[in-house]
């Protein structure tokens, strides 16, 4: 008989103030094979845990179910506290009440209860029927793999050769350095983007542990952490490179307005990027507006672009610190300077003469052009009026939008993008810099548009979180691989055809033919099972007696005894 | 006539044989007397075939094939259960009657040897009449034909493509949860699944039945939804079951909306 | 049918619809409370006897979601459900269960209003169908 406890949590307010708690401990502790039914006010701080561990000991508990927000947050961390307390990692079942249920059903407290003790009781269904696992250990190819040679791609490469990790530069390119090349100075320092650039391009070259790969395009990447394998193809030829893990550094673009201002078609009008060019030529106007949120804040591209006010703010200054009569102004709906620094730059650009004028979405301003250059109307917000600004020089500031092909390189490495094409790390705040998909790493603009420094943080923070694996040398595989039982098998080959890998293939041993799963190729998905017609074929944590039990256990608390 | 195909190299040759009154599936060895052989009582040999392959490591067995029995060979082959360089099919076109008695659509192997082809039937009947009736209705229907259903496990020991034998999964409580008799829908609808990609159609489920259910109609009905969704029809040695490989190539007719 | 409130299953794959569920509730986007997850690690693990054991026992309504088809953490694994979900929705209606009464869909681990729009179109069409006819029939 399993001893089965069962740690309600009630995450501070967020589940009990929907989740009936006492109800549901009471129900719980009429469930078979529970011993003790416990609740905390968060299970996953310090008292929290420590209480799950004493009642685990003290109650000689052989399994633990644990009803809070989702397993994909703190499994980890429960599971740690399984083994302190020893019992087996994979004797540990989590039920979600707060995702699944308290945060989604805030009206009706009542149902979310009934709700909540439909799904403990799954998850004590299938917790009494779990088994201890072993988990298996793999080797690290103790190489990294940087996809995008510009700023971010550079850091992580540089850090990773720093640390002494062989590392392959990917860069789509002729030359290095991305979006960058084409911007000559950068902010706030007013520092000159070539000396970055070269600094980090240097570290590179100088290390025998640098490879880099210009006019490159990965092609294929197949693999798990620890064991990727990909095709790089350059000029025609193809290169495999084997690699423990994948930094993408695949940055962003600027958005270039279609038609919209007259861009494109109206000489004088341009995006940041076209003025920077001009500006590194030393051509300053005499007279230029800045339009602020061309493009973003809008229905279609909700989001802040988060670069694009320090940069206007950098290069008005440069305008105004060349040419002190400068008429120079910024039309905008919030200027975002975030941060100690480009406050001050505000400050001192509105010192320096720099005029900033709010406008809103309603009403976007129009561009005309006139004899002696362009005039800008704008409908001045903050005064109620509408005001004509002379340039000679209209820079529009587009945002930053994910590359064409964001969504090809996500299916490439098997990593998702949201709407806007820009990569979703695994956590936001938990594991930033990091995929759901082990091994495979994001920083830089690729994930949502970053400053220069922002940029620079987040490629070490990556090639940090990288060369993990590569150091510990070795990486656990889950153990929730597949196995076929050879006494039931009947070596029909479905299971062979159904998986995705190609890890599964008949054997033949004295005479007795059946499915064996390769455990180093097993990623675990499970399609064998559904594949399998009797049975012979389970996925280690979710077997057909562990599933099945789950669904007996809804069936009878839903609707009475079958 | 049977002693003929013997010139084929056969060392055995699978056959209905009547003895004491009792038509039975025979074997009979090369040199043996051929004496009563029926051919005109269907039954579904690549069963027994498959039962007794494992005992026959040696020689050269030749078989009475009708279209059905060939289907059923073919989906043994590509699971590698029988090694077909050791079968000889000696094709055997059923009679007009038995074309009706089993609805059959594809009747005449592809080389005869014995009897008169004739032309497949069209429709199963009462599928027809099913596939007009109200979901309420059919329900209705195969509720009280499962009914009577007894767990004798017929349909599934003379099936030729059902290989999982004594580990079948409609033995235990894992999918089926009623522990007696009759067993519930599941049951019935977990081997309609599990035959939608395998199924020849031979019918000897439905001859087999002691309840008189008439499985041969699911399975009909299931082929057609099969050749519909995927145009796949089982007991061909070239084709993959479509359940297990990717969409390359493959339109469903009802693919989820990708919106 | 007034008073019917049906239950309903759903199979959720750990790297996309579980992740679209969870930003679900982070978002609290509200829903019905009749679907009870059960986490698999990908759609195609699924087995159609799952489905049609809950359905002979009584459940309303079955629920299975994954990755949007190119998207799968394992490659080609939904292309199985895919493929697989179809013909068990053909051995429900050939026998007089409404295919209705499964239903397969892609939510993506940022897709938390698709997650909510299925929920809720789904308790929607199964109340409007009526209670499983299974509920009445005793083997």
């Amino acid at each position: 008989m399993p001893r089965i406890g069962v740690f309600i949590c009630h995450c501070g307010n967020n589940i009990a103030s929907t989740v009936g708690i006492e109800k549901l401990v009471e129900f719980t502790k009429a469930l078979p094979g529970v011993v003790v039914v416990e609740h905390n006010l968060y299970s996953c701080s310090e008292e929290g845990l420590s209480s799950i561990r004493k009642s685990a000991e003290e109650n000689k508990l052989d399994r633990i179910v644990v009803a809070a927000c989702t397993p994909r947050t703190h499994a980890p961390l429960f599971r740690k506290i399984c083994e302190m307390a020893g019992i087996n990692k994979y004797l540990f079942e989590f039920v979600s009440i707060r995702e699944h249920c308290s945060w989604i059903h805030i009206k009706d407290a009542n149902a979310a209860t009934e709700k909540a003790k439909k799904l403990v009781a799954m998850g004590v269904a299938k917790a009494a029927l779990l088994e201890p696992q072993k988990e298996m250990e793999s080797n690290v190819i103790p190489t990294a793999v940087v996809v995008g040679g510009g700023l971010t791609g550079l850091t992580a490469a540089a850090s990773l050769v720093a640390q002494g990790i062989d590392t392959h530069l990917i860069e789509r390119e002729g030359t290095l350095g991305g979006i960058l090349k084409d911007i000559d100075v950068i902010g706030p320092e007013f520092k000159k983007t070539r000396e970055l650039l070269d600094q980090l391009i240097k570290e590179l070259k100088d290390s025998s542990k640098a490879h880099i790969h210009l006019d490159s395009r990965v092609i294929s990447s197949s693999g798990f952490i620890g064991n990727f394998e990909l095709t790089v193809e350059c000029k025609g030829e193809s290169v495999k490179i084997p690699a423990g893990a994948i930094i993408l550094a695949t940055g962003a673009r600027e958005l270039v307005p279609t038609g919209e201002y007259g861009c494109g078609s109206v000489p004088g009008v341009m995006t940041q990027l076209e003025f920077e060019k001009r500006l590194a030529k030393g051509e300053v106007p005499e007279r230029a507006v800045f339009i602020q949120c061309v493009g973003s804040r809008q229905s279609g591209r909700e989001y802040c672009s988060r670069v694009c006010c320090n940069t206007s703010l950098k290069n008005a200054l440069r305008i105004v610190n060349a040419a002190p009569n400068a008429s120079v102004s910024i039309i905008h709906r919030d200027i975002m300077s975030y941060g100690t620094v480009p406050e001050h730059i505000y400050r001192e650009a509105s010192e320096k003469g720099v005029r900033f004028l709010r406008y809103g979405l309603e009403r976007p301003s129009k561009i005309t052009r006139k004899r002696n250059g362009l005039v800008v109307q704008v409908f001045d917000e903050t005064i109620d009026q509408e005001i004509d600004i002379d340039a000679d020089v209209v820079v529009l500031a587009t945002p930053m939008v994910s590359r064409e092909d964001a969504r090809d390189i996500g299916k490439l490495f098997k990593v998702p993008t949201d709407k806007y094409g820009f990569f979703l790390e695994a956590h936001v705040k938990l594991r930033p810099v990091e995929f759901s998909t082990d091994g495979v790493f994001i920083c830089g603009s690729a994930r949502f548009p970053s400053s220069v420094s922002e940029c620079i943080s987040q490629g070490l923070a990556a090639a940090a979180k990288a060369s993990i694996p590569i150091r510990r040398g070795k990486v656990v595989v889950e153990a929730i691989t597949s196995w076929a039982d050879p006494d039931r098998c009947a070596a029909c080959g479905s299971c062979v055809t159904s998986c995705p890998y190609e890890a599964i293939e008949i054997v033949d041993e004295e005479g007795r033919r059946y499915a064996k799963v390769n455990e180093t190729l097993c990623k675990g998905c499970g399609t064998c099972v559904a594949a399998c017609p009797n049975d012979a074929m389970q996925q280690r944590g979710f077997t057909t007696r562990q599933l099945g039990a789950m669904i007996d256990a809804l069936v009878k608390n839903a609707l009475g005894e079958t | 006539m049977k002693l003929a195909f013997e010139e084929q190299g056969a060392d055995y040759l699978l056959i209905m044989r009547e003895e004491h009154g009792n038509v039975a599936p025979a074997m009979i060895a090369n040199g043996e007397s051929a004496d009563g052989v029926r051919l005109d009582i269907p039954y579904q040999l690549v069963t027994i075939l498959e039962n007794i392959y494992p005992w026959l490591s040696k020689g050269k067995i030749a078989i009475i094939t009708r279209r059905c029995d060939e289907k059923a060979l073919a989906e043994l082959v590509k699971r590698k259960y029988v090694d077909d360089k050791r079968i000889v099919k000696i094709g055997l076109a059923c009679s007009e009657e038995q074309i009706r008695k089993c609805r059959c659509n594809d009747p005449v192997p592809s080389t005869v040897a014995v009897g008169e082809p004739h032309a497949g039937v069209k429709d199963d009947e009462l599928a027809l009449a099913l596939s007009k009736k109200s979901s309420e209705d059919r329900l209705n229907f195969w509720v009280d034909q499962y009914k009577k259903c007894n767990k004798c496990f017929g349909c599934t020991l003379n099936c030729p493509v059902c290989f999982c034998d004594d580990d079948c999964v409609l033995e235990d409580r894992t999918f089926v949860a009623e522990p007696s008799v009759p067993p519930g829908l599941s049951f019935h609808m977990i081997r309609s699944f599990h035959m939608a990609d395998k199924c020849i159609e031979c019918g000897e489920c439905e001859r087999a039945c002691p309840a008189e259910i008439p499985i041969l109609t699911m399975r009909k009905l299931l082929a057609k939804d099969m050749k519909a969704v995927f145009g796949f029809t089982p007991g061909d040695e070239k084709t993959v079951s479509p359940l297990n490989t990717t969409l390359e190539g493959e339109q469903l007719e009802d693919e989820c909306d990708e919106s | 049918m007034t008073g019917f409130s049906p239950t309903i299953l759903a199979f959720c794959c750990n790297w996309c619809s579980y992740a679209g569920a969870d930003l679900a509730g982070v978002s609290r986007l509200q829903m019905p409370p009749n679907v009870h997850v059960v986490r698999v690690m990908c759609s195609a693990s699924v087995k159609p006897e799952y489905v049609l054991k809950a359905i002979s026992q009584g459940v309303d309504g079955v629920l299975v979601l994954g990755c949007h088809i190119g998207d799968c953490h394992y490659m080609t694994g939904n292309h199985r459900t895919a493929k697989r979900m179809p013909i068990v929705q053909k051995v429900l209606e050939e026998v007089g269960i409404d295919e209705r009464r499964l239903r397969l869909d892609w939510v993506s681990a940022s897709e938390g209003e698709k997650f909510q729009k299925v929920v809720v179109d789904f308790v929607d069409e199964i109340t409007k169908l009526g209670p499983n006819p299974m509920r009445e029939v005793k083997f």
